[in-house]
């Protein structure tokens, strides 16, 4: 338990910590977010491979100019659903329709490649101020950015106690009977840490309203519309265009 | 040349791959020591331009195709060895995602060509410029060196592929005497496969070679081993864009290759039967046949089949640079 915690942590911290490559042309957060959940919604609607292919294609060109070390990243954090999606659409393949499992499969990398690069290029904190520009409710903007962020503080302490309880019962017992008592223990650690968060939202938000928050979720980066955003949002109406075309094609 | 399944017996098919295992492992064995960790991904980068190369089909008059490898072209800029394992990672691209050439001749495919063609390039390129790449060479000595290179190189590839399609039909019949794999002896195998190479196919390796090599050493010198800068340049990335967007020029070349026809093509080529091993043999359905997606036209298959298959060797050969110890990758 505490490793996945640790790792989780890690995780989060990372995505809070990032800087985005400053190679990159800075592209509106919410045109990037909205060419991403079209690609994504066009490639669940697709009923061909045509469109699914053409994306896809232009994902791994993406992919192709990070560096070493974050393709390793992404392709990593790839791998589970592609795996569990093949896994899961094995049958197809014994009912004689092999073509299924493919196009499925390649649907849903497709689909996790589009969020992975995004999330590679983007900051959390451009995704919270996307979320605003697309005039998503304020209270689900917070309520998303409040648990990203105690995600954080809750997991640094459950990892305190969960050290805690491991120091206490170091030496004292071994083996099963440890392991055991470690199990029993999970349940109390989670309780405190719900406990605990229950407190940390309430201080939290008296404090955001003594700063002055009035329920209205307000974006203090500004980002002109230039003409590389220009250029970007050519790729919606291209994105609907080549999957018109491909649809009508077949 | 792409060597399909079922053109060469299974036991032809073993041979060939076991020949090719201790080359791989020298192979890997050499990259490892010469080659720095920077350096890797242009052997991604070299490799895109052999799958690129390998899609520009020309015709020759009688129906037949033929195309660049760009073997030798890889050897002279990164050594034999890492031209070896690029060149068998775009054939095993080609084969699993694009079902060019065959998964069980994938071990002959890359004697020949993986193997056969950038050694004897470079070999041909040193003999007779042996100060090549060095300031001591210059550019006219270096590109007559290369294009003698990569045409020897392409046509002993050629050359080894026709007698492996050559003495199939010596060793493998079936109680009727017909063929059970290529029904063509060496005597008609060699002539065959070596006109076109000898004359337009090894044209065109020697123009692919030439042009490729005299655009890097003018704008992308990082992509030779002598360079140490090792930052893909922009004018390379924009060279290799407009290779992909030209791919479709491959198309205007009609009709199948010679020894690349499909059971339904082969009785029409003269021998009129189908031997009983390719009926019976392997099949594997690749997930784009021919570069081409069902539905759409051609071109655009043939543009996204060379946009996927260059990103996947970029991005295998950066994966393949976090391996080894040392350095930074690009």
């Amino acid at each position: 338990m505490d490793r996945t915690l640790m790792r989780l942590l890690g995780r989060i911290l990372e995505s809070d910590t990032k800087r985005t490559d400053s190679k990159l042309p800075r592209i509106l957060p919410a045109l990037r977010l909205s060419v991403v959940l079209l690609c994504i919604l066009l490639c669940a609607l697709s009923r061909n491979a045509v469109f699914v292919v053409g994306i896809l294609a232009a994902e791994l060109i993406r992919l192709a100019f990070l560096p070493p070390q974050r393709i390793a990243g992404v392709l990593g954090r790839l791998a589970l659903p592609v795996l569990f999606t093949l896994l899961i659409m094995l049958p197809s393949v014994f009912l004689g329709h092999p073509r299924t499992m493919l196009t499925v499969t390649m649907k849903v990398t497709c689909s996790v490649l589009l969020l992975l690069l995004a999330n590679e290029e983007m900051d959390w904190k451009d995704v919270t101020g996307a979320f605003r520009s697309l005039h998503i409710p304020g209270i689900f903007t917070m309520t998303l950015d409040m648990t990203m962020r105690f995600l954080v503080l809750l997991g640094r302490l459950a990892d305190a106690m969960l050290e805690a309880i491991s120091l206490r019962t170091f030496d004292i017992l071994k083996g099963r009977k440890r392991d055991r008592a470690r199990y029993m223990t999970a349940g109390g650690v989670l309780g405190t840490t719900f406990l605990v968060s229950q407190r940390m939202a309430t201080q939290t938000y008296e404090a955001m309203e003594c700063r002055g928050y009035d329920g209205v979720y307000r974006s203090y980066e500004k980002h002109r519309f230039g003409w590389q955003d220009a250029v970007y949002a050519l790729l919606i109406p291209l994105a609907i265009a080549a999957f018109i075309y491909c649809q009508a094609a077949l | 040349m792409h060597i399909p399944d079922n053109y060469l017996s299974p036991e032809t098919c073993i041979a060939m791959t076991a020949a090719m295992v201790p080359v791989w492992a020298v192979s890997i064995k050499k990259v490892k020591d010469a080659l720095p960790k920077d350096k890797i991904p242009k052997m991604g980068v070299g490799g895109s331009f052999s799958f690129l190369g390998m899609m520009f089909n020309v015709p020759l008059p009688g129906g037949t195709t033929g195309h660049a490898v760009g073997g030798t072209l890889i050897a002279l800029l990164l050594g034999p060895w890492a031209a070896c394992i690029a060149v068998s990672m775009a054939l095993l691209l080609q084969a699993l995602i694009f079902g060019d050439g065959g998964i069980l001749a994938f071990g002959a495919n890359c004697f020949n060509m993986a193997f056969v063609l950038p050694f004897v390039g470079y070999a041909v390129t040193h003999l007779i410029a042996p100060k090549f790449g060095t300031e001591e060479s210059t550019k006219k000595r270096d590109l007559i060196a290369a294009g003698v290179g990569s045409y020897c190189g392409l046509n002993a590839a050629a050359l080894c592929a026709a007698i492996e399609f050559g003495i199939q039909p010596m060793l493998f019949t079936d109680a009727a005497g017909n063929a059970l794999y290529c029904p063509y002896g060496l005597g008609v195998a060699i002539p065959a496969m070596m006109i076109g190479h000898l004359t337009l196919f090894g044209l065109v390796e020697v123009i692919f070679t030439c042009a490729i090599l005299a655009f890097v050493r003018s704008a992308a010198p990082e992509m030779q081993l002598s360079h140490k800068e090792s930052h893909t340049s922009m004018p390379l990335k924009v060279f290799l864009g407009a290779l992909i967007l030209a791919t479709p020029l491959g198309l205007l070349a009609t009709g199948t290759a010679w020894g690349e026809w499909g059971t339904d093509e082969i009785a029409d080529t003269g021998i009129g039967y189908t031997p009983q091993g390719m009926l019976d043999g392997f099949q594997f359905e690749a997930i784009i046949p021919d570069y081409s997606v069902a539905g759409m036209p051609e071109w655009i298959g043939y543009i996204l089949s060379a946009v996927i298959g260059a990103a996947c060797m970029v991005i295998l050969f950066k994966l393949v640079s976090l391996l080894k110890k040392g350095g930074s990758a690009a």
